[in-house]
């Protein structure tokens, strides 16, 4: 009988979870939906770009001195790699040779698939494209019950 | 000693099986700890095209007989594009390739430093068309339909509205936030007064995923603690934990964004507003949704907190083809795309409405 059932705790507990992560959602969103609080991160954040940055010239300034190669070298160096492996590609792919742009060996099954129920009608029917069809606007919204 | 009432031995038995389960849950989730990453993307496939921070996939063909016109679908550039294809079962290219569709997607892998220049013209007027271009060379269809998501959709959009005779033949916009004052949380943490978008691009050059995952999560900050209750819940259950993990590798997989590209949405985007104003100028060429007349078809999620409502709305009153559709559909951001609910709404409402479209 229903009355004699008890209460299963794992329902209970999904009911909770969820009805937490509404609430706190919608505080927090309350919270950090205001102007201050975009002022407070965003001043936050910058108080940390200064501080990376002055790392960052420390740290230049160190690898200098010490005659030994910066960030800043390290990524012309990447970027020179870089120029070099997009022409590699580029003549590899001119040979034919490329890991990419080869012909893949696939089957390639023909074109001519048709949309179920308009087999028939296919070659007939004009197929609705390119803004030729006219009053066709639409918006749905799924049923409230799915 | 009487004897013990059916309520008692209900109780009884609840007891036992809660004890059971939570030994059972300490088990499994020590075995998950050291579980390796949920596997991922596994429809075969083919990498069509790579070139620094773009890879372009083809997707083996299951069906018999295809479509004549293939399908791009472009990701966007903060996030992998695995989600289109978590599990089988779950996989949103799988089910279009059975469908008979020829299936491409474009994703992308982090930028590095030297890719910090990248803008919006390098993806719109050159990623994109090249994948197009590649695409065509590669099935011999001159035309293509494309599928955006999110951000993708934006890059989608771009790309129809400077390209308008172009191959396009159709474009679907998956939660694309078009009418960027409309989003919210975001709009107001990017309060220009306020974000000082030169100093982070400036000092960063790439902007670092956590930033990004941050700034998602922020959003729902209450997300991942309740998804990690859900796991210990459901944690006897294969498929939901397969399911968590897959979708918790996603979103740990964040991609960062190229710095000029950050600074470019958010100063001619977020800020301007200006693809959906018409006044957006990309690589020297107007960017106005309103030359667009190819179909479109527009599906957004209720509950999306990421691109919500007041974003998405607008872009069909906004573009120019005459044979345009929208869709609202119940769920969110991500579950709009992948697993149970886009299995049952958003994947056959998409087929339905392309398949009579790519003949």
């Amino acid at each position: 009988m229903a009355k004699d059932t008890p209460p299963d705790p794992s329902a209970l507990f999904r009911e909770w979870v969820t009805q937490w992560e509404r609430n706190f959602d919608s505080l927090a969103n309350q919270f950090m939906g205001t102007e201050g609080f975009s002022q407070a991160m965003n001043e936050f954040q910058k108080s940390q770009l200064n501080a990376q940055r002055m790392f960052a010239e420390t740290m230049t300034q160190i690898l200098t001195n010490l005659n030994m190669p910066t960030r800043d070298d390290v990524l012309r160096l990447s970027e020179a790699v870089a120029v070099l492996d997009r022409r590699l590609e580029r003549i590899e792919e001119s040979l034919g040779d490329g890991p990419a742009g080869q012909p893949s060996p696939i089957k390639r099954p023909p074109r001519t698939k048709q949309p179920p129920g308009q087999r028939k009608e296919a070659a007939a029917a004009p197929t609705p494209g390119n803004g030729k069809k006219k009053g066709a606007q639409k918006k749905s919204k799924e049923k409230k019950d799915e | 000693m009487s004897e013990s009432s059916p309520l008692d031995s209900n109780v009884l038995e609840t007891m036992q099986t809660f004890v059971q389960r939570t030994i059972a849950r300490g088990r499994r989730s020590i075995e998950l700890a050291n579980a390796p990453p949920q596997p991922v993307g596994l429809t075969p496939k083919d990498v069509l095209y790579t070139r620094g921070t773009l890879r372009l996939y083809h997707y083996h063909p299951i069906a018999d007989e295809v479509y004549r016109v293939p399908v791009l679908l472009v990701m966007a550039t903060t996030n992998k594009a695995f989600v289109f294809d978590l599990a089988p079962g779950q996989s949103m290219v799988e089910y279009l390739l059975k469908q008979g569709f020829d299936v491409y997607v474009v994703d992308w892998d982090p930028p590095t430093q030297e890719e910090r220049g990248l803008t919006l013209a390098d993806y719109t007027q050159d990623f994109i068309p090249t994948c197009i271009d590649r695409i065509a060379a590669d099935s011999g269809e001159p035309e293509v339909s494309v599928i955006g998501y999110c951000m993708g959709g934006i890059l989608s959009l771009i790309y129809g509205a400077t390209h308008t005779d172009g191959p396009l033949k159709n474009l679907v916009c998956l939660t694309t936030p078009f009418n960027m004052h409309g989003m919210g949380l975001t709009q107001t943490w990017n309060d220009p007064r306020y974000f000082d978008v030169d100093k982070l691009v400036d000092t960063l050059g790439v902007v670092p995923a956590e930033a990004v995952t941050q700034m998602f999560e922020m959003q729902r900050p209450a997300q991942r603690m309740a998804g990690q209750l859900r796991l210990w819940d459901q944690m006897f259950d294969d498929e939901f934990v397969k399911s968590y993990r897959a979708f918790q590798r996603w979103g740990d997989e964040t991609l960062p964004l190229a710095g000029e590209y950050m600074r470019e949405t958010t100063k001619e985007l977020s800020w301007g507003n200006k693809l959906y104003t018409g006044e957006l100028v990309v690589g020297g060429r107007e960017a106005k949704v309103a030359n667009l007349t190819v179909p479109l078809l527009s599906i957004v999620a209720e509950h999306d907190h990421l691109a919500p409502r007041d974003s998405t709305k607008a872009l069909l009153d906004k573009v120019g083809s005459t044979d345009k559709e929208e869709i609202l559909l119940k769920g969110g951001h991500v579950s709009l795309i992948a697993g149970p609910n886009a299995v049952r709404r958003m994947w056959p409402a998409l087929d339905a409405w392309l398949s009579v479209r790519s003949t």
